[in-house]
């Protein structure tokens, strides 16, 4: 007794001896081998497989409806070995390598472009940076121009960050560079990478050494003082901020009792949003998942990792102002006194703590996320060595 | 080595004016052009027609339409091009040279 194989040739069903089946699958391999580079393989095969199918056929009667493995052996003996001109062959492969343009050859031996941040000018707004970072994450643009209005919320952070690529970053000019500008994904080092290019780009255009020195003091003076400046103009706004601050809560006395419970509960809730925030953090950094939900493949580890900073402060944001009013409407004109700071403080801690333990009690998946930080900072630390030695 | 070995190349180079010969006649399909050549010392195998029809076709000397059989898959019946004809022409005036020289050569 032996298995027998069904198989499809040329669009009719046989039914073959298992060992048949094995011989004929290895004529039509070895003839698939010996075609490698005809133009015609998959016709020459298909051809080969009627003409097998034609033979089996006429093997075939009513009362005989399997073909035995010899019968397909002397099949296959009839048909012969695949015979191909060996100069006919070798041609088709050797024209393909020859003929191939020599820009499909630099892809080919190099992979795929890398992807540089670039300005890009088509559609840009201003200057093109959030353009260029939106096709150097493939998010859209408009996300990115929205966390820079955000960012310009914390103290005008988005505009001078945006003003400084603005400048340091490369516009994207070339076709090539347009290209790169949305290739494949890269790390921030690009970012760092491009901005000194630009800078020993610049000092080499200096012809002798002299004036080369002098454009070298003359940028680090300039970085210091852009560094000073912009220290100083953080200080003089956080006060303008915190003057407005007080002028406003000062102005209204209002001393609510609602206020006494709110602030707890207040409290709470931040100290949720924050567990809730590290222990997503920390879960994406270990294991490269938000509680176990996978990232879109297109989304790079770090970028998510700033997203969920990103959400955080939205989120916390309220909270935190909806804190500080209550703080504010208790502490100052009332004279509510330190205490209700106290209680706020001890209630911030102890729903913290309570709801870290209960986190790492029980999920397996956090404590495991929590046991692997130390390792994780460790290799965190050798890389940054190992990059900072290179350079 | 026996002249049957030693001619084998030639066989082979000869093969493809056979095949247009064969197929000048009338429309052929593999089976019919098999026979034909199995009584001779040409005999060959599908192994090595198919490659070859399918070379002559891509240069354009042949053609095939599908026809249906009785028994079994649809077959490719092949007929000469205007090209093929040409070629034909040129290799039996070619081959008729040859077979000229080879018995004129050495006789005096």
């Amino acid at each position: 007794m032996n298995k027998v194989i069904t198989i499809n040739l040329g669009g009719n069903a046989y039914q073959l001896e298992e060992g048949g089946y094995d011989v004929l699958r290895a004529y039509l391999d070895s003839a698939g081998v010996r075609l490698q580079g005809n133009p015609d393989r998959d016709e020459i095969i298909s051809d080969i497989e009627r003409a097998i199918a034609e033979k089996l056929r006429a093997l075939l009667g009513s009362n005989k409806t399997v073909v035995e493995t010899k019968e397909v052996q002397a099949v296959i003996a009839e048909m012969g070995p695949i015979e191909t001109d060996p100069a006919e062959a070798a041609a088709p492969s050797a024209g393909s390598a020859g003929a191939r343009p020599a820009g499909e050859q630099r892809t080919a031996g190099a992979g795929p472009p890398p992807r540089r941040l670039y300005r890009i000018h088509e559609g840009a707004m201003f200057a093109g940076v959030c353009n260029g970072i939106a096709a150097y994450m493939s998010v859209d643009p408009t996300l990115v121009r929205l966390a820079f209005v955000f960012l310009t919320m914390f103290w005008g952070t988005g505009v001078l960050v945006y003003l400084v690529m603005a400048i340091v970053v490369p516009e994207a000019s070339s076709p090539e560079e347009k290209a790169a500008a949305s290739g494949i994904p890269s790390t921030a080092q690009e970012f760092i990478r491009r901005a000194k290019a630009g800078y020993y780009e610049a000092m080499k255009g200096f012809p002798d050494r002299k004036a080369r020195r002098e454009w070298q003091r003359r940028f680090k003076q300039d970085m210091r003082q852009w560094r000073r400046s912009f220290a100083w103009e953080m200080r003089w706004n956080a006060c303008q901020w915190q003057h407005n601050w007080h002028n406003y809560w000062a102005q209204q006395p209002p001393f609510n009792s609602a206020m006494g419970f709110a602030l707890p509960i207040l409290s709470m809730l931040h100290g949720a949003a924050t567990i809730l925030w590290i222990c997503a953090l920390v879960s994406l950094l270990s294991t490269g998942a938000i509680f176990g939900q996978a990232l879109p493949a297109t989304l790079p580890v770090w970028v998510a990792a700033l997203l969920l900073c990103i959400i955080y402060g939205i989120l916390s944001a309220p909270l935190k102002l909806a804190r500080r009013a209550c703080s504010w409407g208790f502490g100052h004109p009332a004279g509510a006194g330190p205490f209700i700071f106290l209680a706020d403080a001890v209630v911030w801690v102890a729903v913290a703590l309570s709801l870290a333990w209960l986190a790492v009690h029980f999920s397996p998946a956090l404590r495991e996320a929590v046991r692997s930080v130390p390792a994780l900072a460790h290799q965190a630390t050798g890389d940054i060595q190992t990059w900072w030695t290179k350079k | 080595m026996n002249v049957n070995e030693k001619f084998s190349g030639l066989r082979k180079g000869l093969l493809e004016f056979l095949l247009l010969q064969i197929i000048a006649a009338e429309k052929v399909y593999v089976a019919d052009i098999l026979r034909e050549l199995s009584a001779t010392e040409f005999a060959t195998q599908e192994g090595t027609l198919y490659p070859l029809l399918s070379k002559m076709r891509r240069e354009g000397l042949l053609d095939y339409e599908w026809k249906e059989s009785e028994a079994g898959p649809p077959r490719k019946y092949y007929q000469l091009t205007a090209k093929g004809r040409e070629q034909l022409r040129e290799t039996q005036e070619y081959w008729g040279r040859i077979n000229g020289t080879v018995k004129k050569l050495g006789q005096k």
